[in-house]
């Protein structure tokens, strides 16, 4: 599997009640890269990755996904490519009564005939599927577990295994860390490190804490009201760039 | 302003008083008193009558621990014999009795005087009540007789001043005396009130359950046009929205009991009158907690499976269906519960079902029937609140 190659252009977006959450924003990000977006809240972070997978109509600039232009696709044509973009999220966004199985396979749905998943038809090699990324992630045994039983960890990893459901070339990963412990971070930054360098997919991971960013991203981006003010190595961000990027009172945080 | 600041006296600082001693609260006291005294008078709040009245209320509450639900089937014995009031009138000639026999000691005898009647070939040691018959034939209970070993009574008995019917004349003076003995025979079985009672709760689970059924058929739907979070996003669909909330909460806050008269009127009495009220009365009930439950499921899991690249019908299905579905199926059974209480005081106004005939019982003062009733009324709440308990905690 080959990772998508992102070109960024120009990107803008106002929001109706005329907040401008990402002003003239331009990147690129190589196959199989581990880019690490960081910056305050509410500088962009989340709606640059929404404009990615189009849950946020971009006001204007070019996003090229392997070359093709989303910002010109159809509804229909967006939603057969969504299905090659994982999506990863803070608050993990599973359906909570639903079983881990359950939610495992809906992020299959894109893939199957309508009528089957309607009737809740799962065919045998999608079972299959989902219950060899649950042992991807390290929980097989709570397949049959409603979702919420799960500590915070183990629901982010049914998250990760939904998105692997997909067999994505891209994972956009919103502050996949931001409501686990830092143990627990770290266990589930590695499966999505290891998604990175096994299987080449390319990672888009927004976090809060830098030395998280410095440990796993490949290259690390800095948003600053809707701008880039980093570009560059983990290893390039030293003091100085720290303060430009979180404001002059800021003190990094340390996480083991 | 500042001037006056500076030329104010330093304030020595009393001694807070204690804060029963504050005006505020003295007066908060006397509003209170007014308010309880006036309270005291219109609710006619009578404390003696309580201790006063227990004497009336004590058969009730007798035969509330003695419910009728098992009875024999009851052999009777009945015997009449012919007199006169009128010592120029002769009494009537009745055929030969062939089982028991009524014999007073005088069959021609004036209104007031006493006449011993004695009474033979009845079931042995049974009891049975002596009644007078006016020339009409309407029964007056005159006295209660037992029988001894042998089937034979005597019981003395004053003559009364029966209604002589509508013609005056000699036919007015003759008149009857009748002896009825009741004796239970074989084994327990039900009741025939049980009996009554038992159809008639199995008529009120299904009046709750059927009006239920009909809310549900139409709070679904409408309990989308009255979520905020779908409907409010413009001005047409907030209309639709206020209009619906605004139908929910008046039909809401129209009892049951009421629209049960408005449909007794509208279809007559009886169960389908009590269907369409609860049924009304919970469209807007489940109306309003189906719209709250919409309005609060979580946008998540509707992100996230969107993201994946699933239709919207498919979103529908996997993010939303999950999250309402196991809510409404809990109010709804709720409801149902709530549904099987209120139909029995539906029963009162004649929107069938057990309170019906419970209202029927109360009314002829037959407190045995009443309690079977109230028994059985009591039972069926309780098993359905325990149900609805344990469905809703496997549902949710």
């Amino acid at each position: 599997m080959k990772g998508a190659a992102i070109k960024i252009e120009h990107l803008v977006k106002t929001f109706p009640d005329g907040t401008r959450a990402l002003r003239d924003i331009s990147f690129e990000v190589a196959p199989g890269e581990f880019l690490v977006i960081i910056g305050l809240s509410g500088s962009g972070k989340s709606t640059l990755m929404r404009c990615i997978n189009r849950m946020i109509e971009p006001t204007s600039g070019k996003i090229y996904v392997d070359g093709v232009d989303i910002t010109t696709l159809s509804q229909e044509e967006m939603r057969r490519l969504r299905r090659s973009m994982g999506m990863i999220f803070q608050q993990f966004n599973l359906v909570k009564r639903s079983s881990v199985l359950t939610n495992v396979l809906s992020g299959r749905l894109g893939y199957l005939r309508p009528t089957w998943a309607l009737m809740n038809y799962f065919p045998r090699t999608e079972m299959n599927r989902a219950l060899g990324n649950l042992a991807r992630v390290g929980i097989p045994e709570k397949a049959r577990t409603r979702a919420d039983q799960l500590s915070g960890g183990q629901q982010q990893r049914v998250g990760i295994a939904r998105a692997l459901m997909q067999e994505p070339t891209l994972i956009l990963a919103d502050e996949p860390v931001a409501s686990l412990d830092p143990a627990t971070s770290h266990s589930v930054l590695r499966y999505v490190e290891e998604l990175s360098k096994k299987d080449g997919i390319t990672v888009l991971c927004s976090l809060h804490f830098l030395s998280l960013a410095r440990r796993y991203g490949t290259r690390i981006i800095a948003l600053k009201a809707g701008e880039v003010v980093f570009d560059g190595l983990p290893a390039d961000i030293d003091e100085r760039r720290f303060r430009e990027i979180y404001g002059e009172d800021a003190v990094e945080v340390e996480i083991a | 302003m500042s001037q006056q600041v500076a030329t104010a006296p330093p304030r020595v600082p009393a001694r807070p008083r204690a804060w029963f001693q504050s005006g505020r609260f003295l007066l908060f006291l006397a509003g209170l008193l007014v308010i309880y005294a006036y309270g005291w008078q219109v609710t006619k709040i009578n404390l003696p009558e309580l201790v006063k009245g227990a004497t009336f209320v004590r058969p009730f509450v007798r035969d509330l621990v003695r419910p009728d639900v098992l009875a024999r089937h009851v052999e009777i014995q009945e015997a009449q014999v012919a007199v006169s009031i009128d010592p120029a009138v002769q009494p009537e000639t009745l055929p030969l009795p062939t089982g028991p026999v009524v014999e007073p000691e005088s069959r021609v005898t004036p209104v007031g005087s006493q006449l011993t009647v004695r009474g033979r070939g009845f079931q042995p040691n049974a009891s049975g009540r002596l009644f007078w018959l006016n020339p009409i034939g309407n029964p007056q209970q005159v006295a209660l007789i037992r029988t001894d070993a042998a089937g034979a009574f005597t019981e003395t008995i004053t003559v009364p001043d029966a209604f002589r019917g509508p013609e005056a004349g000699p036919r007015g003076a003759q008149q009857r005396i009748l002896v009825r003995v009741e004796t239970p025979v074989g084994p327990l079985r039900p009741s025939k009130t049980a009996r009554i009672v038992f159809e008639k709760i199995i008529e009120t689970v299904f009046l709750a359950l059927m009006g239920t059924t009909i809310a549900v058929l139409a709070a679904v739907p409408l309990s989308f046009l009255g979520a905020r979070n779908l409907m409010a996003r413009n001005p047409v669909g907030t209309t639709i929205y206020y209009v619906t909330r605004t139908f929910f909460n008046i039909m809401r806050s129209i009892e049951p009991l009421i629209l049960a008269i408005v449909f007794t009127v509208w279809v007559g009495l009886g169960p389908f009158a009590g269907v369409l009220a609860l049924g009304l009365h919970s469209i807007a009930a489940l109306g309003k907690l189906y719209s709250e439950q919409i309005e609060s499921i979580d946008p998540g899991p509707i992100e996230a499976i969107t993201a994946t690249g699933a239709s919207p019908l498919q979103v529908v299905r996997y993010a939303v269906v999950p999250q309402i579905v196991p809510p409404f199926i809990a109010f709804t059974i709720y409801r149902w519960d709530t549904n099987v209480r209120m139909s029995t005081v539906i029963g009162f106004v004649g929107g069938g079902g057990v309170g019906f005939v419970l209202q029927q019982y109360i009314n002829l003062l037959q407190y045995r029937q009443a309690a079977t009733a109230v028994w059985a009324i009591t039972l069926v709440v309780a098993a359905m609140d325990y149900l609805s308990a344990v469905v809703r905690e496997k549902v949710v």
